[in-house]
């Protein structure tokens, strides 16, 4: 019975016979199999109650209804709603991809911050609300008590006219400071082009859907202009049933943007060159007798040769289109064929709903004011206005008014000073804000006029313009203050950073998506619980105004930002509205409604109710009640000759000489082409051998170019001929190429007065020959590795013009050299 | 001279003992020490009667015709047709609201009630029927379009007045009800296993040999 | 002999009008989103990056101011003859499902060997070189979805029509006591999102669903028709530069659709610069 090999081997046979008959191979083989697809640091995504919660995008002033799915407290999807009379269903990729700016907590703040480290390096270190809202109040407070309230500025990105804007205005105006700038913002152009056109002031209202024929001076349709949802769905619907066109688009631009590829034509005339191209059409017009001669005679003014009270004999718009925007003249000016311009005109002329159309691609920019009139003079010619497919006039959403502000000593003294940006002076009498003007004066002045300045939903240190300047204002503030939510190049800069929720955390209002043809109110409500120590700026406005002092506190006594947003909206609630939307019955159709009627609300606090859940006030489009009293101009017509430049223009030659005036409005015409819409060729003194080309920043649906970052999805959208690794392309037409001797995929140095930048070489047959077109949304400096130091950003080197008239920033005109590497 | 038989004779006869051992050995090992090592033993959070509550004498309230539709009351389907799996406390509360008024005398009631209900916190219960997250199954389709009672998967689990052990395999971390309770996989009831080819088996058992197709089961 | 199709109750397939497409890229980032699809720092490495729909630029080739561009959003074409993916896969993780048409793929069954990949025409298909991109802390894990498995590195992955769409909307029909799905309640998420109602999804056997009557339409057409792979993915354009673009043309092979579709291809362009 000794254990020998012998019986060792046995023993071991005997084991595996009774191994090989007991489940352990077998059983371990197969657990083995299955560990095998065990892969424990790959997410598991929890699972639970599936709901979805309805709120409106407010990623930008689009306002597209959105349906976040649910899975118990986190949210995993955005869709689109089709409950909501914006956007049928669809949305932007930007709105689509909004969860990954929510979640990655890189690249948002965790609760307020102080700055510890040097200006612009994003070090922070995290204090508590108490102390940070101890800290602005006692500033401002102390500024006050100085006797120098208008040393507080602040620069608004939040959608004109929502609360949000009046809330910060509110602030400003309530502490004394007459220095509240916006960010740029197309509405403006058409704001002002409205007011000096037909005295309205009303928002810009593009009855799309129902036109069947849309000439687009540069609108962005494609990229983001407007409400990306409506407009693309709009797009849908005229070229709807394959085969078959509904509406006939024609894009003007210099460059195949998306919108340019997909128009049924293409017109690529010279940048900036609108409105001679307009003119050029009206002249065609006018010439053919195609205009709608009713509307002419009866419902303009300064067509015809006119003579003043005065007695003075003045040039009609007629006589002046006739003399100087001959199709040969505005070829030698746009580079278009002169039949082409003819053409162009007669179909515009001949379709039975027209619509010209204004934009500069997205509408987070500036446009020219006399452009924009100029354009819309076209419509006006064949009396496409308030009518169906043509552009509406409307009032301005009936938001009620918050109560007028308590005015003490300092108040008085604050807003008596001017304004520092001169908006709205003898020099810049239409602007409401010119925040090129403020960052220019801080530059200049040996020590800056503000002391503090309060950012909101802006990034204007990406954003804006103006190669750079804003960032060299904001070294010299002694104190800045973010409410941005995401740590982005602006609040890098902060002395403190007071975030905000995003979008999706947070009640916020969006008002009337520009460009849509009826008034709308969206309420975007929290889809989720805050994930961080963030507060709702409105909130913290209120609670900020109580600690600076009382007079200052008088100015909000609501309890919370809601009551804020009620107050207004008890105005929505007189007007009458719709709160709840049939997708059956588009907003855009004049059908089965009357204005606003049909609502199924009795008290204002129902109103209230329904709009939280359902996010919506809308009234559809109005009926067409003919051209009687629409105008709100002196006299009740639309003016070919607008006397409100007239009086302006008058008002500051009197201070100084006319010649003077004009030259400091940036008007190059003299006499009565002044107020009316004319071409005025961008000037500039550049050295043209030293930057013998020009550059224009495009934009892209797919990629955000405003203060909110794009969410990491874009870039799987991003094509590799725009973006390769770090490096971002500059799109330029092959023969431009050949002739600097450049090729394919070249890197070369973009050289302009205001800076340089690197780029990729990107040959492209939708480019202008002469012109570098570089895409906007790359070269950030600020958030987490998806972002950082991914391509270059034009607006560093933009060397930016003045707009004659409004003084907004003219960016599509900056001179430019290549160099390769 | 050795007696070549002999010795044959004497060692196989110890030999034997050895081969047999080995066997025996081998068998304990796999049959016995093999399942003890291979899964790890956790006991449930809390203790959960679900005799009791099913009893209407005792348990006033939860309503159903059917051993389903009784199960149904607390493990609900959604509205969207999802299943709720184990309920959540927003649930339980319906019922033991209070944390000063217990319903019953049992003390795990007055443990819910004052651990979890008045602390607003979820039970962290073992989920013993958990599948791997690249499976994917509809209780909806089963039961309520299917016609199957829970018993078929979940055997007699609404009998149990305490609630099982909980055994992970150490191996692959699923439940010892995934791959089965008998370690050698001999399947007695229905509800021994939940395996891949236990729902095809089942699928093709009932003519619906559609529902084998990958994407049925996986997602 | 029948094909293995036209035994199968459903047929889903998709078809995409090129000329409504804006080119936006909402599909993809819905794609992306729904799916769990993971994204890396560098996604302008083509050949790494992962997207299971692709938006694809073609152009007219011509010079200033005459050129044209146009989008192909392209999904997998879930071939419904003999998918050239499943025939190669050496371990059945990828099948057709003639129930419903859809090419599955079960990643816990890849072995990432990628023949599938090399067999695909259309390159609808991208393989996972590392694990998703979910740093820790970093919270982005935060957004995934239960309903589809977030895929481990070395296998492959594709679209798969929103398959957990169909289960939900069969979940959703069922606890409404019905069997069968109504038009639109299974829609993928790309058909969901795109903004000019450019996708429409359905079954294609069923007379009754607007794919069924636009693929019928003379200006559909599908990706390299003539390999004989029967995709479910059809298009739309009324141009006929971009129909062409979809396969090889022999000179003279390629017919022009119609007289409508030469009238209403004459694009003008205006000179300009």
């Amino acid at each position: 019975m000794e254990l020998s090999r012998r019986n060792f081997i046995k023993f071991v046979a005997g084991g595996a016979a009774g191994t090989a008959l007991s489940p352990l191979p077998w059983k371990l083989t197969d657990d083995i199999a299955i560990w095998t697809q065990n892969w424990p640091w790959v997410p598991d995504p929890s699972t639970g109650e599936f709901t979805n919660v309805n709120s409106v995008c407010n990623l930008c002033p689009g306002g597209c209804g959105i349906s976040v799915r649910k899975v118990d407290t986190r949210a995993v999807k955005i869709d689109g709603r089709t409950d909501y009379p914006v956007n049928p269903g669809g949305i932007c990729p930007l709105g689509m991809g909004g969860l990954q700016l929510l979640y990655n907590k890189t690249i948002r703040y965790p609760g307020p911050m102080r700055r510890i480290g040097p200006k612009g390096k994003g070090e922070f270190v995290m204090i508590t609300w108490d102390e940070a809202l101890d800290i602005l109040a006692k500033r401002i407070s102390n500024l006050r008590k100085k006797g120098m309230p208008e040393a507080v500025a602040a620069v608004d990105g939040n959608q004109r006219m929502s609360t949000m804007s009046v809330m910060v205005e509110r602030l400003l105006t309530s502490v004394g400071s007459p220095n509240y700038v916006t960010t740029p913002s197309i509405d403006d152009t058409y704001l002002i082009s409205n007011l000096l056109l037909q005295g309205t002031d009303g928002p810009m209202s593009y009855d799309l859907e129902n036109a069947d024929y849309v000439l687009s001076f540069g609108c962005g349709l494609l990229e983001g202009w407007g409400a990306p949802g409506r407009v693309m769905n709009a797009w849908g619907l005229w070229h709807d049933s394959a085969g078959k066109t509904r509406a006939k688009i024609v894009q003007v631009e210099s460059r195949a943007s998306n919108t340019a590829s997909k128009a049924d034509r293409w017109v690529a005339s010279r940048p900036g060159t609108d409105a001679a191209l307009a003119l050029g059409l009206a002249h065609v017009i006018i010439k053919n007798g195609l205009y709608n001669s009713r509307f002419i005679n009866n419902f303009s003014f300064g067509f015809e040769n006119w003579t003043s009270a005065d007695g003075k004999d003045h040039v009609g718009f007629k006589s002046m289109v006739l003399d100087k925007y001959s199709p040969d003249q505005v070829a030698k000016i746009t580079g278009l064929n002169p039949e082409d311009i003819v053409s162009l005109a007669k179909d515009f002329a001949r379709a039975k709903a027209p619509i010209a159309i204004y934009g500069k691609g997205k509408d987070d920019l500036d446009g020219g004011v006399y452009e924009c009139m100029a354009v819309h003079i076209l419509n006006a010619l064949v009396g496409n206005i308030n009518k169906p497919g043509g552009v509406l006039i409307n009032d301005p959403l009936p938001l009620s008014r918050l109560p007028e502000i308590k005015q003490d000593a300092i108040f008085k003294q604050g807003l008596g000073k001017p304004r520092i940006d001169q908006a709205g002076s003898l020099q810049y009498p239409f602007a409401g804000s010119l925040i090129n003007n403020l960052t220019n004066k801080i530059i200049k002045s040996p020590k800056s006029p503000v002391d503090t300045i309060l950012i909101f939903s802006a990034n204007p240190v990406y954003t804006l313009p103006d190669g750079g300047a804003f960032k060299e204002a904001l070294e010299k503030i002694p104190f800045v203050i973010s409410f941005s939510p995401f740590r982005d190049e602006t609040s890098y800069m902060a002395d403190l950073v007071l975030p905000d929720h995003t979008y999706l955390e947070k009640m916020v209002d969006v008002v009337w998506p520009t460009g849509l043809q009826y008034p709308f109110y969206g309420l975007s409500k929290p889809v989720v619980e805050p994930l961080y120590n963030t507060r709702n700026s409105g909130d913290v406005i209120i609670e900020l105004s109580k600690r600076i002092d009382s007079t200052v506190q008088s100015a909000f006594p609501w309890e919370n930002f809601e009551g804020v947003l009620k107050a207004r909206a008890k105005g929505l609630f007189k007007a009458g509205g719709l709160v709840t939307y049939d997708n059956m019955n588009p907003a855009w159709e004049r059908k089965k409604y009357g204005n606003g009627s049909k609502h199924n609300y009795t008290s204002f606090e129902e109103m209230w109710t329904k709009i939280k859940a359902g996010g919506l006030w809308y009234q559809p489009v109005h009926g067409f009640d003919g051209w009687e009293g629409l105008f709100k101009t002196p006299d009740r017509k639309f003016e070919f000759f607008s006397k409100r430049v007239q009086l302006a223009v008058d008002e500051y030659a009197g201070k100084t000489t006319y010649k003077t005036a004009l030259k400091n409005m940036g008007i190059t015409v003299t006499g009565d082409q002044v107020c009316m819409p004319h071409y005025e060729a961008v000037s500039s003194d550049v050295n043209m051998s030293a930057y013998p080309l020009r550059m224009m920043p495009y934009e892209m649906i797919n990629l955000a170019s405003g203060w909110i970052p794009s969410p990491p999805f874009l870039y799987k959208t991003i094509f590799d001929n725009q973006l390769k690794g770090d490096l971002s392309f500059a799109a330029v037409n092959p023969k431009t190429a050949t002739e600097y001797g450049l090729k394919q995929g070249d890197r070369v140095i973009i050289k302009s007065p205001a800076g340089e930048v690197e780029a990729g070489l990107s040959l492209s047959d939708g480019a202008m020959p002469g012109i570098v077109y570089l895409p906007l949304g790359f070269g950030h400096t600020a958030y987490d590795e998806f972002l950082r130091g991914k391509g270059v950003n034009p607006n560093e080197i933009i060397d930016a013009e003045k707009d004659p008239l409004s003084g907004h920033s003219v960016w599509w005109n900056t001179h430019v050299n290549l160099v390769r590497i | 001279m050795t007696h070549p038989a002999n010795s044959s004779k004497k060692t196989s006869k110890g030999g034997w003992i050895f081969l047999l051992s080995g066997f025996v050995l081998a068998l304990i090992v796999g049959w016995v020490i093999f399942p003890m090592v291979l899964y790890s033993k956790q006991s449930q959070p809390m203790n959960f009667n679900h005799l009791l509550h099913l009893d209407p004498e005792k348990v006033y309230g939860i309503e159903g015709d059917t051993r389903a539709e009784q199960c149904l009351y607390c493990h609900a389907f959604y509205e969207d047709g999802t299943f709720a799996g184990i309920p959540k406390v927003e649930k339980c509360i319906e019922c033991h609201d209070d944390p000063e008024n217990p319903l019953g005398e049992l003390p795990e009631e007055m443990e819910f009630l004052v651990k979890y209900v008045a602390e607003e916190k979820e039970i962290p219960w073992l989920v013993y029927s958990e599948q791997p997250d690249c499976v994917y199954f509809s209780h909806i389709a089963h039961v309520k379009m299917g016609k199957l009672d829970c018993q078929t998967c979940h055997g007699d689990h609404d009998k149990t007045e305490k609630l099982p052990v909980y055994q992970e395999n150490r191996l692959t971390g699923y439940s010892i009800l995934i791959w089965g309770k008998n370690i050698a996989g001999y399947k007695k009831n229905t509800w021994d296993r939940m395996k891949m080819d236990d729902c095809a088996e089942c699928h093709t058992k009932k003519g619906h040999e559609e529902n084998n197709a990958c994407f049925v089961c996986h997602k | 002999m029948k094909k293995g199709h036209d035994q199968g109750k459903h047929k889903y397939g998709m078809v995409i009008d090129l000329d409504k497409c804006t080119g936006c890229g909402t599909c993809m980032v819905a794609c992306a989103a729904e799916n769990n699809v993971s994204v890396r720092p560098d996604e302008s490495d083509k050949q790494r990056s992962i997207a299971w729909m692709l938006l694809y630029k073609i152009d007219n080739g011509k010079e200033f101011p005459d050129t044209e561009t146009s989008y192909f959003p392209r999904p997998c074409m879930h071939c419904d003859d003999n998918p050239p993916c499943v025939s190669v896969c050496p371990a059945t993780a990828t099948k057709i499902d003639y129930n419903t048409g859809i090419v599955s793929q079960i990643y816990t069954r890849c072995i990432g060997c990628r023949y599938c990949i090399a067999a695909c025409p259309y390159h609808a298909r991208t393989f996972n070189w590392w694990d998703g991109y979910f740093p820790k802390g970093k919270g982005l894990d935060r957004y995934l979805s239960p309903e589809v498995s977030p895929r481990m590195r070395g296998v492959v992955e594709k679209c798969s029509f929103c398959h957990h769409r169909l289960m939900r909307a069969k979940d959703q029909a069922y606890a409404e006591g019905r069997k069968e799905l109504k038009e639109g309640e299974y829609i993928t998420a790309c058909a969901e999102a795109c903004p000019a109602q450019a996708i429409s999804f359905g079954d294609l056997n069923n007379p009754g669903h607007k794919v069924s009557r636009l693929s019928k339409s003379p200006f559909a057409f599908r990706i390299l028709e003539k390999l004989g792979t029967n995709p479910k993915v059809y298009y739309l354009s009324t141009k006929d530069w971009v129909r062409k673009m979809a396969d090889n043309y022999l000179p003279g092979e390629f017919k022009p659709v119609s007289k409508a579709s030469a009238s209403a291809d004459k694009k003008t362009t205006l000179q300009g610069g």
